[in-house]
């Protein structure tokens, strides 16, 4: 078995040119798989990993509200529906908030921005203690007009840059910042553009005391869901309203997360595959002009008392052996390229998003390397196991 | 030995048909040592390679040890060739990248013989035709004299009964080729069948049985 091998190994030698080509090309497809794979895997770790943290969180929304479309508003809900949210077993903290966009000047410039209203102590209820600020410093249940401001207020929202302490008119009344947010990104990108304020100010920048959102935490994980049709029901049943209020569990949007990962990921290895298509037709034509330079040799074999069969499996060890090692290649490049990919994505997002290699896609990769290899070397192995000695031997 | 029945072989060369063999009948007996010798085109070549299993006649029939080759498929031909018959040819027809050591026991490979074994047997193979300093040496690095007696070691790892040459002598000049002769006849007396095609008929001389072929048919002496 090992001469075999080392026949093989010496005609692959002889040719180092061609094969060091075709085994780029197999590389070259490998890694464009691998890498497509890792960075997309790393890309949803890093949306759904801060998700996970926050499995045990319900939102609740008054309307039609689920990812991919469209959230529309139905109305608010009252005071009565957050006692009686707070009383269904299970719920560990519940936390409130109205949000409505509102006209913001800062020294003479103008904009609309999304502004919040939430008690101070329910931050951690919704953040858990994720949120840090850059600058400043939180809400406290006693200030008045002060606001807190996300990043992306603070430095491209305005052509000043927004510091701590300087003064901005909110629907028609002077805030104070009192803390900037650390930059966010990814899923929670949307604390960026927003401004926070007490709700006792909502009230007043608002004019009513509706709850645009309800985040409840649940004691256990495993009850999220039961908990979350039960909400919907209670204050359905308060506004005497069918499908009024819609209660996701995180669980539910990690999920749909992802599926549309998946379908994503999907794509990107299609794409990548042609390029596996185009090295497996390298491998043939290769593994072809090596059995057409050979027929005179293929025919000495075959007059010394060679089978068909050691023809057969002489040329295709020798494809097996070229997707290997191009397998084996393009798994380091396919780890370069990831890693590659994600600094360029990081330099151009400002955000990092670390690409994830897991082993099962590299073992993955040698496999599917090694299946093309040894398809398309079947054709041009068969094509040499079946020639007749005489007229090979002939061959010059 | 090898029995020839009414051996007919026709290439068709597009609408064309050649007759390359006509009706040719022969029985070698064994232990013998039978030279055909002809002019290039007679034959001789296709005839010794329906006797080597190389090649399928269009008509009539080769027995091997009273089997009939007609009735065996490619593999089983692959088997006799490997096991029964050793092939020397003109162009000595080694393999390049393989040193003459690894030439010779590349028949021993395919037999599924041990890597010891066929290293110590072609070891021994390469030093009863006086190349034991050459042993690693590839195709390249040798004359043709040596190249010719490496494929003679070749065409006895699998220890055959029948050892046929096609214009075994045609590539070395007269000494080699007696030399090679020499050899040839050493294996005849150890029992072997030899069989050998040449156009030489100096080189026939050295047969105790000659044969003669002109445009396709074996000629009667």
């Amino acid at each position: 078995m090992k001469d075999i091998f080392l026949l093989a190994y010496r005609d692959i030698k002889e040719r180092k040119a061609r094969t060091s080509l075709t085994l780029l090309g197999i590389a070259v497809g490998i890694a464009a798989v691998i890498a497509l794979m890792s960075v997309g895997y790393g890309f949803q770790q890093s949306v759904t990993g801060e998700l996970v943290e926050m499995a045990d969180l319900i939102m609740v929304l008054p309307g039609k509200a689920s990812l991919g479309s469209e959230y529309v508003e139905l109305g608010s809900f009252n005071e009565r529906d957050l006692k009686d949210v707070g009383r269904i077993g299970g719920v560990k903290e519940t936390a409130t908030g109205a949000s409505s966009m509102e006209e913001v000047e800062y020294r003479g410039e103008k904009t609309v921005v999304s502004i919040v209203g939430i008690e101070p102590r329910d931050v951690g209820v919704v953040f858990g203690d994720m949120v840090k600020t850059e600058e400043g410093r939180f809400l406290r249940d006693n200030d008045h007009k002060a606001c807190l401001i996300g990043h992306s207020i603070a430095k491209d929202y305005f052509d000043e840059e927004i510091r701590v302490n300087d003064r901005l008119k909110i629907g028609g009344s002077k805030f104070r910042v009192v803390g900037i947010l650390e930059k966010q990104g990814g899923f929670k990108s949307e604390l960026d553009s927003e401004i926070r304020v007490t709700r006792r100010d909502a009230k007043s920048i608002l004019g009513n005391d509706g709850i645009s959102w309800i985040f409840v935490r649940v004691r256990n994980i495993g009850e999220a869901e039961e908990i979350a049709d039960e909400i919907e029901e209670r204050i359905d049943e308060n506004h005497k309203l069918d499908d009024f209020t819609s209660a996701m569990t995180m669980g539910s949007v990690i999920d749909q997360l992802k599926t549309i990962f998946t379908l994503l990921q999907a794509v990107l290895i299609a794409i990548a595959s042609i390029s596996l298509i185009v090295a497996s037709i390298g491998i043939m034509n290769t593994m072809l002009m090596s059995v057409m330079e050979r027929t005179h040799e293929v025919g000495i074999m075959k007059a010394i008392g060679a089978k068909n069969r050691n023809v057969l499996s002489l040329f295709l060890l020798e494809s097996g052996m070229l997707s290997v090692v191009g397998g084996v290649l393009g798994c380091v490049l396919g780890v370069t390229g990831a890693n590659v990919i994600s600094i360029g994505i990081g330099a151009a997002l400002g955000e990092g998003i670390p690409a994830i290699v897991r082993p099962e896609v590299l073992l993955g990769g040698i496999l599917v390397a090694v299946l093309v290899g040894v398809l398309s070397g079947l054709y041009p192995a068969r094509k040499a196991s079946r020639m007749s000695p005489v007229e090979a031997v002939r061959y010059e | 030995m090898i029995r020839a029945e009414n051996l007919s072989k026709v290439y068709r060369m597009g609408k064309i048909e050649v007759p390359a063999l006509r009706d040719v009948s022969l029985e070698i007996k064994e232990g013998e040592f039978l030279a055909i010798v002809g002019s290039s085109g007679s034959g001789k070549s296709t005839l010794l390679n329906m006797l080597g299993c190389l090649d399928k006649p269009t008509s009539g029939a080769v027995f091997i040890d009273g089997v009939n080759t007609a009735s065996l498929n490619e593999n089983e031909l692959a088997e006799i060739r490997r096991e029964e018959i050793g092939f020397i040819f003109q162009q000595f027809n080694l393999i390049h990248s393989l040193n003459a050591l690894e030439n010779v026991s590349l028949p021993m490979f395919f037999a599924g013989v041990s890597s010891e074994e066929r290293m110590k047997r072609a070891a021994e193979l390469l030093a009863k035709v006086g190349l034991r300093e050459r042993m690693h040496h590839k195709p390249s690095e040798l004359s043709g004299g040596q190249q010719q007696r490496v494929a003679i070691a070749r065409a006895l790892s699998n220890n055959p009964e029948i050892i046929i040459g096609d214009e075994p002598t045609g590539n070395v000049d007269s000494e080699t080729g007696n030399a090679i002769m020499g050899i040839l006849e050493g294996l005849n007396r150890e029992g072997r069948t030899v069989i050998v095609v040449t156009h030489d008929t100096e080189i026939a001389a050295h047969a105790p049985r000659v044969k003669r072929m002109k445009d396709g048919r074996l000629l009667e002496q």
